[in-house]
């Protein structure tokens, strides 16, 4: 085993055993802290995948803006509200977690079909592909083929999200507004 | 395993540069405001007081740890540990001379700019986990000024990229100097390619990076949390912020971490806009001064020159300014420099399709 291969594992393990306490914890703040960890180790898991523009792309939103985010939200919200998060019964199959808890293991057994169904290593468009030597390489420059998708092929699309992101930050400014005296 | 054991070496090689600066640059900043303040600073330990902080860190080294009783104890732990190592994780893209860099990679700018956010978090972890109400109200004016400050700096970084046209920080040393593989022109006209020098320089290719390089150096005081943006530690209402209740190694490892992002920010800076590791001085007719200051022992020498006197002139506007109040400093942050980065942005779009593609 290859030390990419080592890193890999302990990568995915990281991210699966801090997601998993970040679900389980009572702790709330330090489950998001631990979120973190998951982020950063997910980071990681893109980087393998050839897509380190994405990690880092991952990196600056989510820990330099989500989290921070989500941790001034705590911050910010009143120790009541709190207080009643945790008077929600804990049982597994209580009426609060059951449909939660449907759709996780419908989903996980969704993606535990896919996985044992589709052999990938075989499949059409991935040896089409290889026969005709479209792949990224590691040593590829990979960040001018997301600029120039973006600006060409893609460019509907980014474009629809800045004006959607346009709105959010003028009806965001329109809330955090003084309110006019009456 | 040779190629593994040269990874250690470059790493270790990093930390003792980041400890070392940080000794050099805690007595530099205190003779500095002893000059400006009139005073003599440290004077007592060897001669002129050099010994100092060798002193200081020495009484840090042998302190107690102190966890306050009600403290969050895994994260007030962890706190300093992730502030150092965001910092410290930086260090890595940046190039020290041509052929010189610990990590070359084709996104390096982004990456510098990623991990640098992760530094945000470890203080809010720091306030958070010390359960005390300064610490917290410190470590959230931090974070808040911080995310602020990222979007001036993420545009005119954007902007001096625009006119690199790379992300990859060793090309865009390249492309500063007289090794530049693609045309440089002083002042958008005049080919430079061969004369290299200052008037290759990005601040001088597209003279709008010039306002661009002091947005940057603006809001990388605010970054680094400096005077006169240090209303996260500002002792006269918060005590000592964030890390009012670190002792020891942990205290030492906030302070090694700020003395670090200043030199981080200060190279950043120097290798977007002031030619990095490439020589002021330029060929004149037949005396070749690029030439002959060009080379990997020069590159060092120019980037620790340039950076060291950025670093100066932040401790200069720490002593000579007084801090902000927190309503100024978001109203500079939203309403002078981002209108001006975004205004550097566009300058820079027109530069490129209009001055360079004709």
């Amino acid at each position: 085993m290859g030390i990419e291969q080592v890193i890999f594992y302990v990568l995915a393990f990281i991210a699966l055993a801090s997601g998993a306490y970040v679900v389980l914890s009572r702790h709330l703040v330090r489950s998001v802290f631990m979120f973190f960890v998951t982020l950063f180790s997910v980071a990681g898991l893109y980087v393998f995948a050839l897509a380190d523009f994405v990690a880092l792309t991952q990196v600056v939103i989510y820990v330099g803006g989500v989290l921070v985010l989500l941790l001034f939200a705590f911050l910010l919200s009143s120790k009541e509200s709190l207080e009643g998060m945790e008077k929600i019964p804990s049982g597994l199959l209580s009426a609060n977690r059951l449909p939660a808890a449907l759709i996780a293991i419908a989903f996980m057994f969704l993606l535990g079909y896919v996985l044992f169904q589709i052999d990938f290593e075989n499949l059409d468009w991935i040896t089409s592909a290889k026969a005709n030597g479209n792949m990224i390489l590691v040593s590829d420059n990979t960040i001018r083929n997301i600029g120039i998708n973006l600006m060409s092929k893609y460019l509907l699309p980014l474009e629809m999200i800045s004006i959607l992101l346009m709105m959010v930050l003028v009806g965001a400014a329109n809330i955090a507004r003084r309110q006019p005296k009456v | 395993m040779n190629f593994y054991l040269i990874y250690f070496l470059v790493a270790i090689a990093i930390f003792g540069f980041i400890a070392t600066f940080s000794l050099v640059s805690v007595y530099a900043e205190r003779k500095i405001s002893a000059f400006i303040q009139d005073r003599l600073g440290p004077m007592e330990v060897g001669k002129y007081g050099w010994l100092q902080t060798a002193a200081d860190i020495l009484k840090l080294i042998q302190k107690e740890y102190i966890v306050p009783a009600l403290a969050d104890k895994v994260l007030f732990t962890i706190a300093p540990v992730i502030i150092f190592v965001a910092v410290y994780l930086g260090f890595v893209a940046l190039p020290w001379a041509p052929s010189l860099v610990p990590a070359s990679m084709n996104i390096g700018v982004f990456y510098v700019f990623a991990i640098i956010s992760v530094e945000a978090v470890g203080i809010l972890m720091a306030g958070w986990g010390s359960n005390n109400k300064y610490s917290l109200l410190g470590a959230v004016r931090s974070v808040a000024q911080m995310v602020s400050y990222e979007i001036p700096i993420g545009f005119v970084i954007i902007s001096a990229v625009m006119i690199s046209q790379s992300l990859d920080l060793q090309v865009i040393n390249y492309n500063q100097g007289i090794l530049a593989t693609q045309e440089i022109k002083f002042l958008g006209f005049l080919n430079v390619n061969h004369i290299g020098g200052v008037l290759a320089w990005n601040v001088f290719k597209a003279p709008h990076l010039l306002v661009a390089y002091v947005i940057y150096f603006i809001a990388s005081l605010a970054e680094c949390n400096r005077a006169p943006f240090d209303l996260p530690e500002a002792e006269s209402e918060l005590i000592g912020g964030f890390h009012t209740e670190y002792t020891g190694l942990r205290f030492a490892f906030i302070f090694l971490a700020e003395y670090a992002m200043m030199f981080l920010v200060a190279m950043l800076g120097v290798t977007l806009f002031l030619g990095g590791w490439n020589t002021p001085l330029p060929n004149i007719g037949s005396l070749h001064l690029a030439d002959y200051t060009t080379g990997t022992f020069w590159g060092i020498f120019w980037v620790m020159a340039k950076c060291l006197l950025v670093v100066a002139a932040q401790m200069w506007i720490r002593w000579t300014l007084p801090r902000l109040r927190v309503d100024q400093l978001m109203t500079l942050c939203w309403k002078v420099l981002t209108p001006l980065a975004f205004a550097c942005l566009v300058v820079s779009g027109l530069w490129r399709l209009i001055l360079l593609s004709a």
